[in-house]
């Protein structure tokens, strides 16, 4: 049994066409990667892909209130139940589908099971000249045990166009899912585009998340990567700069305790000239937790007089919580600006003395501090409704009281 | 209030504090003076409770309990404020969040509700008008990029939300211009009542021109070898430390 011999089982009730069949079988020849990897050298899917999952199994319809619930409220939902696409938003400019399939170059092993089998996801395709001024939330539910699951979605925004995006996908029952996600979004020249990725789900879900950006001239785009949740998140973040004044942002918390393991893999292409790159991302770790980091940033030849910026700071706050943090340069241009850091360290002791001495509890100095530093690449995000959230979950977690209102 | 007996502290095999003796009664004002090494900051960092000096004897009475059987912030919620020689910066959190959390902890700890915030606002008002500080203060991180004189205006700024018993101010003359010496001395002044007493540590006799003590202690060698009222500041100022710490030399030799 395992994983994979379910999904061949399962790949077996398609019908496949030649070309994702020859995508399948080039999955099946690696398997899922192990610690051998490079890239999954702290990432071990071994026990995971042990499991005996269902694939893509449908379930029952949710209710309202399920939704609500795990909803930031906003009034244009895209939303998702096991793979089916059960609302969709009227946005003037903006053409929204169910799955089409669409060619991706990321060609890895996981990428292959997704291009050859995934038959869920969206499609949104902004036209030129478009700026959306509503946030668009996009949630996935999965309803049945034990599944795993696979979504495929692509974003095109035209020229001159402003998107933003908050994302949640939401396990509604008691059981492990397994979901392997990925989205690519092209953005024009002239755009910008933020995507928010609230990644708190329950303790025994385990997600998979690949995101691949293109941009052309004078396009930003953000990422802002929230995990609090998760019983296992590994997140692909990768930019392809393929035009002059590109900028490309990311923010990233994870908080994260228990046995919660989430891996941040980001890689940032500088292909051209006058571009910037902004990379934050903060771990806190307790109890038994274990985080990666692997910032890949290359710079080619024609990428002159790109600034790139990376930074990961990590807290340890227990005696059994991990971190491994690896930052990764190439550099082929001259005349280029990089700079990176990373911290792995507990918190400032003289700061603690600092607030316990104005009467503040160790326990609560502790925590309020610790919000502090991870709070940094929260104020970072543009929306509002979501660094309310963020901030809120982080409070939570964290068990702060803190007034936002002051 | 504060009965301090034989006090011998240190920082790992090193004793600072070589048996410190001094009584402060509420309403009074004690300046603590010293050549540089001889333990006042030290002083003043055992009584708020900073867990890496090791107090090898003695003990620190205040109003019928011993400070050192309780934590950090438990002495801060019986009333004891110090006023830090390098402030600390807490990015992250503002000054209001900051304020707010540490007068609720303290009522928390007094078994009081949490002030109401229309009443947190009237106070930070008052308090922000006395200290001459502007509004956009309240919402900047906690002491982060604060020049050195911002930082110590903004200790006597706590001080003066959270009402201690006994204020502690450590060297807050160091890095303040004249103006906002006045300022924060004024702000010290006007907080003082018969029933807080003010620890004023400090090297020079300037800051004593506005904060005008009742008592003058010389520290040196971890020990009080002169006590004397505020003439005792100005005749420092004149003849420097030489005369004391000679005679306390000879005496110990």
């Amino acid at each position: 049994m395992g994983l994979i011999n379910n999904i061949k089982s399962y790949s077996e009730t398609l019908n496949l066409s030649a070309e994702k069949k020859g995508l399948f079988n080039s999955f099946l020849q690696n398997g899922f990667p192990t610690i051998k990897d490079e890239d999954w050298k702290y990432t071990s899917l071994k026990k995971i892909i042990a499991e005996d999952f269902s694939i893509e199994k449908t379930g029952n319809d949710i209710d309202t209130s399920a939704i609500s619930k795990h909803s930031l409220s906003f009034k244009n939902q895209l939303i998702f139940v096991d793979g089916k696409l059960i609302s969709s938003p009227q946005i003037k400019g903006v053409t929204i589908s169910a799955y089409a399939d669409f060619e991706s170059r990321n060609n890895d092993a996981i990428m292959n099971l997704n291009a050859s089998l995934c038959n869920n996801g969206f499609n949104i395709s902004v036209a030129k000249n478009t700026v959306v001024e509503q946030v668009i939330e996009i949630l996935f539910f999965t309803t049945t045990e034990n599944n795993f699951s696979q979504y495929r979605n692509q974003i095109i925004v035209g020229e001159n166009s402003e998107i933003k995006f908050v994302e949640k996908i939401q396990n509604l029952n008691n059981s492990t899912a397994f979901v392997n996600y990925f989205t690519q979004i092209n953005c024009d020249k002239n755009t910008n585009v933020e995507f928010n990725k609230i990644q708190n789900n329950t303790s025994n879900s385990i997600l998979i998340d690949n995101v691949d950006i293109y941009q052309k001239d004078n396009s930003t785009c953000d990422v802002n990567t929230l995990i609090f949740g998760g019983n296992f998140t590994r997140n692909n973040l990768n930019f392809e700069q393929n035009g002059n004044n590109c900028e490309s942002n990311m923010n990233g918390v994870s908080v994260l305790d228990d046995n919660q393991f989430a891996d941040n893999h980001t890689f940032v292409d500088h292909k051209s000239a006058h571009c910037r790159s902004n990379e934050m991302y903060k771990g806190v770790y307790l109890g038994k937790s274990k985080g990666v980091f692997n910032g890949k940033i290359m710079v080619r030849p024609d990428a002159q007089k790109i600034d790139a910026f990376q930074s990961n700071n990590n807290l340890l706050l227990s005696e059994d919580s991990t971190i491994d943090s690896k930052p990764q340069l190439e550099i082929y241009a001259d005349d280029v600006k990089c700079s990176h850091g990373c911290t792995i360290g507990q918190l400032d002791e003289d700061a603690l003395f600092y607030m316990r001495s104005r009467g503040i509890g160790v326990e609560e100095a502790k925590a309020v501090l610790t919000y502090a530093f991870a709070s940094e690449a929260i104020d970072n995000i543009s929306v509002s409704e979501v660094r309310l959230v963020a901030q809120k979950l982080l409070a939570d977690k964290l068990n702060v009281d803190l007034d936002f209102s002051l | 209030m504060l009965k301090i007996n034989n006090l011998k502290a240190g920082i790992e095999d090193n004793q600072i504090l070589k048996g410190i003796n001094l009584e402060i009664k509420a309403g009074e004002v004690h300046a603590i003076m010293g050549p540089n090494g001889s333990g006042k900051s030290t002083l003043a960092s055992v009584i708020a409770g900073k867990e890496e000096y090791e107090v090898e004897g003695g003990e620190i009475d205040f109003e019928g309990q011993d400070l050192l059987d309780l934590t950090p912030e438990e002495r801060a919620h019986k009333g004891v404020f110090l006023s830090f020689q390098y402030p600390v910066e807490i990015p992250g959190i503002s000054v209001s969040n900051f304020i707010k959390t540490s007068i609720n902890e303290r009522r928390k700890a007094a078994g009081l509700e949490s002030m109401p915030a229309k009443n947190l606002l009237k106070m930070l008002k008052e308090k922000m008008e006395l200290l001459s500080i502007d509004k956009g203060y309240l919402s900047r991180n906690m002491n982060e990029g604060f020049s050195g004189g911002e930082k110590k205006r903004n200790e006597i700024f706590q001080m003066a939300m959270l009402e201690p018993k006994l204020a502690i101010l450590d060297e807050t003359d160091s890095g303040l211009d004249i103006d906002a010496l006045r300022i924060v001395a004024n702000g010290v002044n006007k907080l003082r009542t018969k029933d807080n007493a003010t620890v004023v540590i400090t090297h020079y006799q300037r800051l004593l021109d506005y904060i005008v003590p009742d008592f003058v202690h010389v520290l040196y060698k971890g020990r009080i070898v002169k006590s004397g009222g505020k003439e005792l500041a100005l005749e420092l100022e004149q003849k420097g430390y030489d005369w004391i710490t000679k005679e306390a030399d000879k005496q110990w030799a």
